[in-house]
């Protein structure tokens, strides 16, 4: 009983992270339609980031936050420019570049880090909550939980209340619509890969003191944030987010309770099952013929 | 006809080469001659695959399912390789054509990425059930061929099965392609409602190019892992996939030895870089970003696109003279 | 005798009815047009003859089997064969290769033959077939040129070429003449009574009113997803019902 408590907790604050990589993705995809293969790199920068500053060299955590968001976001927008730019009428070729940056980063990691054992970073945040005996939840997950929580309600509310975040939503919902009406799509686009980046960015320096750290850590979490976003839906941020939520619980269940490989395959198998019964996912809208 | 036969002596003086060649080779050289040569028959049976328009991220697995399987058939059923060579490739067949139920009820992104997950969750399986797939570090000790008393232990020999074996898939694969199954493999990729209306069973023909394709990669999982005694798990990851990718779109996808042009280039100039090792894949990264920017229709047309460029100098060159 | 029977059709989508228990026949050896208002449900019908959709309620027999439900490839089989809207070609392919994957019913082939030619009589009566095809509809000329090269006409020739080669029974036309000049849609008319003396019934959905009448013998009027109207292009150029549909009202008499 005490385990299930406890696996219930850690899969919500699991949760957080994996709407965070998630909503990158869906912003990247709806707004530009490129699968952005480089986005668990994305997070893999943030995480090294913290790593490099706050561990090596003794930088204030806070501020390695900032820092790894503003890297992340400069290497996304470039990404943007440079490469998804022009190949905006060529997804594929899109998808191609996007795999290119993915070897790059990793190789970047690899020379600023070295080959050796996984890196760690000492949480900055000791202790634990204690709610009660058999419940301890070290206070730097609450940290990170609280952080991701907030990044989310502000995209949320940039979304719904500002003029720029419904555009970017009309643009996602259709994009030939969209550029009919006149919405400039290279601008919605920079601002898209900024939010997603940033994002990744922030999940990348949150997971830091939380997790190994290695140039390949990118690999686990695009298949999570795949499995994210198809569950709920491509194209539907609020769909990303509850997708996140219960695949987190269903993750950490089954880890705690069988291995993370098992949980992994089931939650690959679930996604190819959504693909084949509801291509549109949960929260997708369902299209007529 | 004369076209025909330049061709023919092309390629059989090629052959020739290539039976002569590995005896002045370095060790490691005919290594990479003889992986070389099985590569090739991966992009080649990739290409079939994509010839429906559809890029799958499967491939690499498929080529995974075919080296288990023969090592399983070998190692623990004790066949002969010369059996398990082709059962290797009828094992990726079955478990593309069991997958083409799921996987072609998607198009396009949805087909990317369903592949992906459907090749994701084989490899964890391998990774998980220890039994008999032997977890992570895989199965090593895997035996070599035997015929005679040839030595297929060496390399030489090795290559010279690789090499009669490759070149009789390539046989096969090229006179698939133009047949009438190629024909209408390439009229699904570009019009498949068109093709439904004049009776083309769409969903039929693409399950038929995966199942092909991954049959014949699955006989290159084979020739491998014969050669080097080991399989794992990541050996056919999404790594491996991305170098196929690479190469295809690299050579280019319009011709039949576009991909093959794409392997061989690369996987030299990738030997050249056996300096870096540590940097030489974001050393493809790079390449295979600047080939996406700047010759987006692959190695395959880089002589047109001098032909092109020699005929303007020399139009240019000519033009005012004419004029005078 | 009824080659293509439709019997009380009825497609909805999204809440929207398209078509509302539509009942009419199409007789072998005719030319028989379908018309109506933009948005009456003729392309929906077309999809639905062809397979493409399924209707929500109500049949359609070919040559009095039941066709409804069943894949587009599977009744192209039987030889229900249709053009598209616009043109519809493999646009990266030669005209010669557009035809002969039109001939696939009749050529297609499993991979051993394939490999080992083993069908060669077949694939050689396939494209003799193939090229007289293209004889006979003035493109043998063009043939090695890519279909994306062709002039609007021969586009359009190129697809109905398409279709023959299927051998179909039935040949659904969706809309023939859209974007040609009076002499192309002269020529377009020239080449589909061809067509039908060739023995092959045709359907058509169209909107040059001009070219309908000159070239069909019996017409279908569809309003609103159903069906107003039905006769000969005489009966129906004086139907009240279909003029009123026409011109939104009748004060515009």
């Amino acid at each position: 009983m005490d385990l299930l408590v406890q696996s219930i907790v850690n899969g919500f604050i699991q949760s957080g992270f994996f709407a965070l990589y998630a909503v990158g993705l869906v912003l990247i995809f709806g707004v530009m339609g490129v699968v952005n293969f480089a986005h668990g790199e994305l997070v893999m920068v943030g995480a090294y980031t913290v790593w490099f500053l706050h561990a090596q060299h003794g930088v204030p955590f806070l501020w390695t936050i900032l820092i790894a968001i503003v890297i992340v976001t400069a290497i996304g927008m470039a990404m943007e420019r440079f490469l998804f730019r022009p190949k905006r009428n060529d997804p594929l070729g899109g998808l191609i570049c996007s795999i290119g940056v993915l070897f790059i980063l990793q190789i970047a990691a690899t020379l600023i880090g070295g080959d050796g054992p996984s890196k760690q970073v000492p949480p900055p945040y000791q202790g634990t909550f204690v709610l009660f005996e058999s419940l301890r939840i070290p206070v730097q997950r609450v940290f990170s939980i609280a952080v991701s929580l907030a990044a989310l309600v502000a995209l949320w509310l940039f979304l719904t209340r500002s003029k720029m975040g419904w555009a970017l939503r009309a643009v996602a919902q259709d994009r030939e619509a969209s550029s009919l009406q006149g919405i400039n799509t290279n601008r919605i686009s920079m601002i898209a890969i900024s939010i997603g980046a940033a994002m990744a960015g922030l999940a990348g320096a949150l997971t830091a003191p939380l997790t190994n750290i290695n140039p390949h850590m990118g690999h686990n979490i695009i298949i999570t944030a795949f499995i994210v976003t198809i569950v709920g839906g491509v194209g539907s941020l609020s769909g990303a987010v509850l997708a996140a939520v219960l695949y987190a619980l269903f993750h950490t269940m089954v880890t705690t309770y069988f291995s993370a490989t098992i949980a992994t395959i089931s939650g690959l198998l679930i996604m190819v099952l959504v693909l084949i019964i509801k291509p549109t996912g949960i929260m997708g809208r369902s299209v007529s013929d | 006809m004369p076209k025909k036969y330049t061709n023919c002596a092309g390629l059989a003086g090629l052959l020739a080469a290539l039976v002569i060649v590995p005896h002045f080779l370095k060790y490691h050289h005919q290594d990479f001659l003889i992986f070389l040569t099985i590569n090739v028959l991966v992009v080649s049976s990739y290409r079939l695959v994509t010839l429906t328009g559809e890029w799958s991220l499967i491939h690499a697995v498929m080529m995974g399912v075919g080296a288990y399987a023969s090592t399983l058939l070998t190692k623990s059923a004790g066949l002969s390789f010369w059996i398990s060579l082709p059962l290797a490739g009828c094992v990726a067949g079955a478990v593309a054509a069991i997958l083409c139920f799921p996987l072609f009820r998607m198009t396009q992104f949805y087909f990317l990425i369903g592949s992906f997950a459907a090749g994701e969750a084989i490899r964890l399986c391998w990774i998980h059930f220890i039994q008999p797939f032997g977890g992570t570090g895989g199965i090593s000790g895997i035996p070599f061929p035997e015929l005679g008393n040839i030595d297929f232990l060496e390399p030489v020999p090795y290559f010279y099965l690789v090499l009669v074996i490759v070149t009789l898939c390539l046989v096969l694969l090229y006179r698939i392609e133009k047949s009438r199954i190629g024909l209408t493999l390439r009229a699904v990729h570009w019009k498949a409602p068109l093709a439904e209306s004049v009776g083309v069973d769409t969903w039929k023909y693409r399950s038929l190019a995966f199942i092909i394709g991954s049959a014949f990669v699955g006989i290159a999982g084979s020739l491998k892992v014969h050669y080097l005694g080991t399989v794992t798990p990541n050996q056919y990851g999404i790594g491996f996939m991305v170098f196929i990718l690479i190469w295809v779109i690299v050579g280019g996808y319009a011709t039949f030895y576009g991909a093959i042009i794409g392997v061989v280039v690369l996987s030299i100039l990738d030997e050249s870089f056996r300096g870096f090792e540590e940097l030489r894949p974001a050393i493809y990264g790079l390449i295979l970003i600047a080939s996406i920017l700047f010759l987006p229709s692959g190695l395959e047309s880089v002589p047109e696109r001098i032909r092109g460029w020699v005929s303007n100098r020399a139009a240019a060159r000519n033009g005012p003279g004419i004029q005078g | 005798m009824d080659l293509l029977e439709i019997r009380q059709v009825t497609k909805v989508f999204g809440g929207l009815t398209a078509l509302n228990e539509v009942s009419f026949h199409v007789k072998s050896g005719n030319i028989h047009g379908l018309i109506g208002p933009n948005g009456a449900g003729k392309s929906t019908m077309f999809k639905n003859i062809s397979g493409f959709s399924t209707p929500t309620s109500g049949d359609i027999f070919f040559n009095g089997h039941s066709i409804k439900g069943r894949k587009p490839s599977e009744i192209a089989h039987l030889g229900v064969a249709r053009t598209f809207q616009e043109t519809t070609l493999f646009q990266e392919l030669t005209v010669l290769e557009n035809a002969l994957v039109g001939a696939h019913k009749r050529a297609k082939t499993n991979i051993f033959s394939a490999i080992f030619n083993l069908d060669r009589h077949i694939q050689q009566e396939c494209m003799e077939k193939t090229l007289s095809m293209l004889d006979f509809m003035g493109l043998a000329e063009r043939k090695n040129q890519l279909a994306s090269e062709l002039p609007l006409g021969s586009q359009r020739a190129l697809a109905i070429t398409i279709a023959l080669a299927s051998e179909p029974v039935v040949l659904l036309m969706d809309e023939p003449f859209a974007g040609m000049n009076p002499e192309e849609t002269r020529h377009m008319m020239g080449l589909t009574e061809k067509v039908r003396q060739s023995g092959v019934t045709i359907v058509l959905v169209e909107h040059d009113m001009k070219a309908v009448m000159g070239i069909c013998d019996y017409l279908t009027v569809l309003n609103f997803g159903s069906l107003l109207a039905e006769g000969t292009p005489d009966a129906i150029r004086h139907d009240a019902k279909v003029i009123r549909a026409y011109l939104g009202n009748t004060e515009a008499m």
